[in-house]
């Protein structure tokens, strides 16, 4: 156990960017909730999951909406106390402690403000180990287990309960009636027990994306390279490097979905990169050939700062290095991949991992 | 027959320029800026209307590119006295207004922060409604103590009226004196954004009132009867009364200014601008005639806001840019004497290495009651300690590897483009850059802001979200269209001038049905 203060919230919120691969929605307005809330009522209690007790009741509290609403109606922080309390009501148990379901993005730092609020401790892991765009997208589903009962609320004091029949009618569900609420809302779900976090979920992820933030925040600090830093802590593969020369945007359903290309400097000088996004990045392709697919993740950093770059604010012209960093093994199993990988967004090729399909490029490692 | 008269106030100097209602440059010049402003902007309109010798009423317009606001909040000078209200309880009250802001700052405005029940949901349909008690109590509690007041409510970007009525409901309690600032006037969608701004108005709205004053006064003095008007960051003009209620919207005009001016006087519609002054070279690329805006948020005194500002790089190499000799190596800047070139530089008596005192002793720039050349050659090789002629290639060599750097991350692909040099500065660049296709030094080159200034145009803009499972799309993007040129017209523009820049709209994701409707419009002021 260790204490998680807004100083450290700065370095996690830069790692949650990172993890969340160009969705996820900006870390920002998270990060000012967190940092506000840790203000108010106090540091987090940042636990590993084997601290927990087998039969301990642990919840996912998550943002819920669109991002653009996310910016434009700011959270009053009672819709996640009510999505928290109405979850302990529901099931006739005290909440033991809280599970980020998604550390890449917005949600890799809004549990911190409810973790403070309720005087929880945060569990060092999640259900993703970076950001995907559905709910039922999780390890957690991997492993069998159902995100209802969801709890929902919003901030004017509208609540629900959902029993859903599998995982993906809880996004389906909750999707709906989110827009009713004014497109966002605070939901709890996947509860579960310590024994079920302790097989399921993604480990260390909330410190690894605190290592991956404070790789950037501190070598700049000191004038160091870092992108470099970057790599080294992540252990991510450099794809590219090159200048965004075209982006393309069009919202398809509920989702954002393009192609941002990339002409080549330096060593890629004769090559040229697209990334496909759909929210987050899923597929990356060097001179057609793809070098680097989901559930794998692929991250688009800006080459003057080192911010990494969320696909809803690719601007032309930037120069970019494209890193990609290995999903965690549980997405890497047959099932893994059915749910998280390429065919589910339509694609045709079949997953091959990063490491594999850059294993003859000796620039690259 | 009519003229315009062009006035760039920068940190160093005060630029004027008349020219023909054609766009025909009759008279510039180059002042100092003056402490109190207004000096120096009366100097040099008072040459310019001498040099050209045209009669005072046959001048129509004075626009004017100013960084008193600028200045103002960077240097946290005569700022309002302010109060700050919220429409959107229950939503939004875990981000409190001014969360962000740097801390000096906040001492400096945050002392009346209130949040209030209201605001709208994306649809139109209401969070809360506004609870009249409640907004008078906050009031109220201001009452006396404060100059300005800034109101942001939810979603006002598509229902303004929650803002208006506690505008109204402000003049009622505070009195008729009080300044409102709110919010769907100054910024696009995006609350804490939207809402920082309209605080940094309200803010600024003191330092406003008395630079237009001046204006007024200044040209009054000059028995001018022109109509004023002042430039602001998206390269469009406002009128004075405007510029009065939203003067956090000039901030940045003067890139916007140089980047149209030099793409005007060099007629290229497209390619790189670098603007040197005294102390930087600001590049910025010019796309059909306008500069390229940024996506990333603009900062402004260390405050987060959702403005569209030219996208420009900035580099450390002026004409007062320091040079020091290591070794076999040179090294530029990053720090520069700025406007004391006179007193500290080496060609004035000085004791200061600058850029300017090197192309001065070669012939590349003249100014006059200088020392003689010899005498500056043999001053420079002293302080240098090595050759004159070796410490000139070391100094170029480095300006080249710095520009040809910069032209290289404005750019967006190898492909060559026209790099269009300009500023008082512009001496120092290279005939040739790698990655430019020509470098073009324009004629008046040294005035292409207050130039800039000059050919702006009148602008209008607005945006909202809309339901389209509700509305119908193109019709609610005519009624924008309408409404934003109803705007401009009132602005002064002339119907048949009147250009689309943006009519956009953009789908959101998560969010079935809804669209993000964005419409902006310039035209030629009324001839």
């Amino acid at each position: 156990m260790r204490k998680i203060s807004t100083k450290d919230i700065e370095y996690i919120a830069m790692g949650s960017t990172v993890l969340g691969t160009g969705g996820g929605g900006d870390p920002y307005i998270g990060k000012l909730l967190a940092k506000e809330a840790i203000h108010k009522y106090g540091d987090v209690s940042l636990i590993a999951a084997k601290e927990l007790k087998d039969d301990a009741l642990v919840v996912s509290i998550a943002a819920f909406g669109a991002p653009m609403i996310l910016v434009e109606k700011l959270f009053s922080g009672e819709e996640f106390k009510r999505a928290f309390d109405m979850m302990e009501a529901y099931l006739g148990k005290k909440i033991e402690a809280i599970i980020p379901a998604e550390a890449g993005g917005l949600n890799g730092v809004i549990p911190f403000a409810v973790a403070a609020r309720k005087k929880v401790p945060l569990v060092d892991a999640d259900g993703m180990g970076r950001a995907f765009p559905r709910l039922e997208m999780t390890t957690f589903t991997l492993h069998g287990i159902p995100v209802s009962p969801i709890t929902q609320a919003d901030e004017k004091g509208n609540k629900n309960v959902y029993h859903t029949i599998d995982n993906t009618w809880g996004e389906t569900l909750v999707g709906a009636t989110t827009i009713q609420m004014g497109g966002s809302c605070a939901i709890g779900c996947y509860p579960m027990s310590g024994a079920q976090v302790k097989k399921a979920a993604v480990h260390g992820i909330v410190t690894y994306a605190e290592t991956l933030g404070k790789a950037i925040i501190d070598a700049k600090a000191k004038n160091q390279n870092p992108i470099d830093s970057l790599i080294e802590k992540a252990a991510a593969i450099k794809l590219f490097t090159g200048k965004i020369s075209n982006v393309t945007l069009k919202t398809e359903g509920r989702w954002n979905k393009g192609v941002c290309e990339i002409s080549g400097l330096e060593k890629n000088i004769d090559s040229q990169m697209t990334l496909d996004f759909q929210n987050e990045f899923l597929m990356a392709k060097k001179d057609g050939k793809p070098v680097a697919i989901t559930p794998d993740l692929i991250v688009l950093i800006d080459a003057e700062n080192a911010q990494p770059i969320t696909a809803e604010t690719i601007q032309y012209g930037t120069r970019v290095v494209v890193l990609a960093m290995k999903a965690d093994a549980q997405w890497r199993t047959s099932e893994g991949v059915k749910l998280g990988g390429p065919e589910k967004f339509g694609y045709k090729e079949k997953y091959v991992p990063v490491e594999e399909l850059n294993k003859n490029n000796k620039d690259v490692l | 027959m009519y003229y315009k008269i062009g006035v760039d106030v920068g940190g160093t100097n005060t630029d004027a320029v008349l020219v023909s209602h054609g766009n025909n440059i009759l008279a510039k010049t180059k002042q100092s800026t003056t402490l109190d402003v207004s000096s120096g902007i009366e100097t040099a309109i008072k040459k310019v209307l001498l040099d050209a010798n045209i009669p005072k009423e046959e001048i129509k317009y004075i626009m004017l590119g100013t960084t008193h606001c600028t200045n103002a909040l960077v240097e946290r000078k005569e700022l309002n006295k302010i109060g700050a209200i919220r429409i959107g309880l229950p939503a939004s009250s875990a981000i409190p207004p001014m969360i962000d802001f740097p801390e000096d700052l906040k001492k400096l405005l945050g002392n009346h922060v209130y949040m209030v029940h209201g605001g709208y949901e994306f649809d139109g349909r209401l969070i809360s409604p506004l609870n009249e008690k409640e907004v008078k109590d906050c009031l109220l509690k201001m009452s006396g103590e404060i100059e300005s007041l800034a109101i942001t409510g939810i979603f006002s970007k598509t229902l303004p009226d929650q803002e208006l009525q506690v505008a109204i409901w402000a003049k009622e309690v505070l009195g008729a004196a009080v300044k409102v600032s709110c919010s769907h006037q100054v910024g696009g969608l995006g609350l804490l954004e939207r809402e920082n701004a309209a605080i940094l108005n309200a803010a600024l709205q003191g330092v406003a009132l008395k630079m237009v004053k001046a204006f007024k006064e200044t040209v009054h003095r000059l028995e001018l009867s022109s109509q004023l008007f002042i430039g602001q960051n998206d390269g469009t003009l406002m009128s004075l009364e405007q510029a009065q209620d939203f003067p956090v919207l000039t901030i940045s005009s003067g890139p916007t200014n140089s980047i149209r001016g030099a793409g005007a006087l060099s007629q290229v519609d497209s390619g790189i601008v670098i603007d040197v002054g005294g102390t930087t070279s600001d590049g910025g690329v010019l796309v059909n005639f306008f500069p390229r805006e940024s996506t990333q948020a603009a900062q402004i005194g260390g405050v987060l806001t959702n403005f569209r500002m030219p996208d420009v790089v900035t580099i450390g190499i002026g004409g007062g840019t320091i040079v020091r000799f290591k070794e076999d190596k040179c090294q530029l800047g990053p720090d520069s004497v700025g406007y004391l070139l006179k007193e500290k530089g080496v060609s004035f008596g000085g004791f200061t290495l600058t850029l300017s005192d090197f192309f001065l002793a070669n012939d590349q720039l003249q100014i006059e009651n200088i020392l003689e050349k010899n005498n500056l050659k043999e001053r420079i090789q002293i302080i240098s300690g090595r050759n004159f002629q070796n410490a000139l290639d070391l100094v170029k060599e480095q300006i080249q590897l710095s520009i040809e750097k910069l032209v290289d991350k404005l750019k967006t692909d190898p492909k060559e483009i026209p790099v269009i040099a300009c500023g008082g500065g512009a001496f120092l660049l290279p005939k040739k850059i790698a990655g430019a296709s020509r470098v073009l030094f324009p004629e008046h080159l040294e005035v292409a802001n207050a130039f800039g200034a000059c050919i702006a145009q009148i602008s209008s803009e607005d945006e909202k979200i809309v339901n389209t499972l509700q509305n119908d799309e193109k019709k609610e993007l005519e009624k924008l269209l309408s409404n934003v040129k109803i705007e401009l017209l009132k602005k002064g523009a002339s119907e048949d001038s009147i250009n689309v820049l943006t009519k956009e709209s953009i789908p959101l994701a998560y969010l079935p049905g809804a669209i993000k409707l964005k419409v902006k419009l310039c035209g030629d002021l009324i001839s």
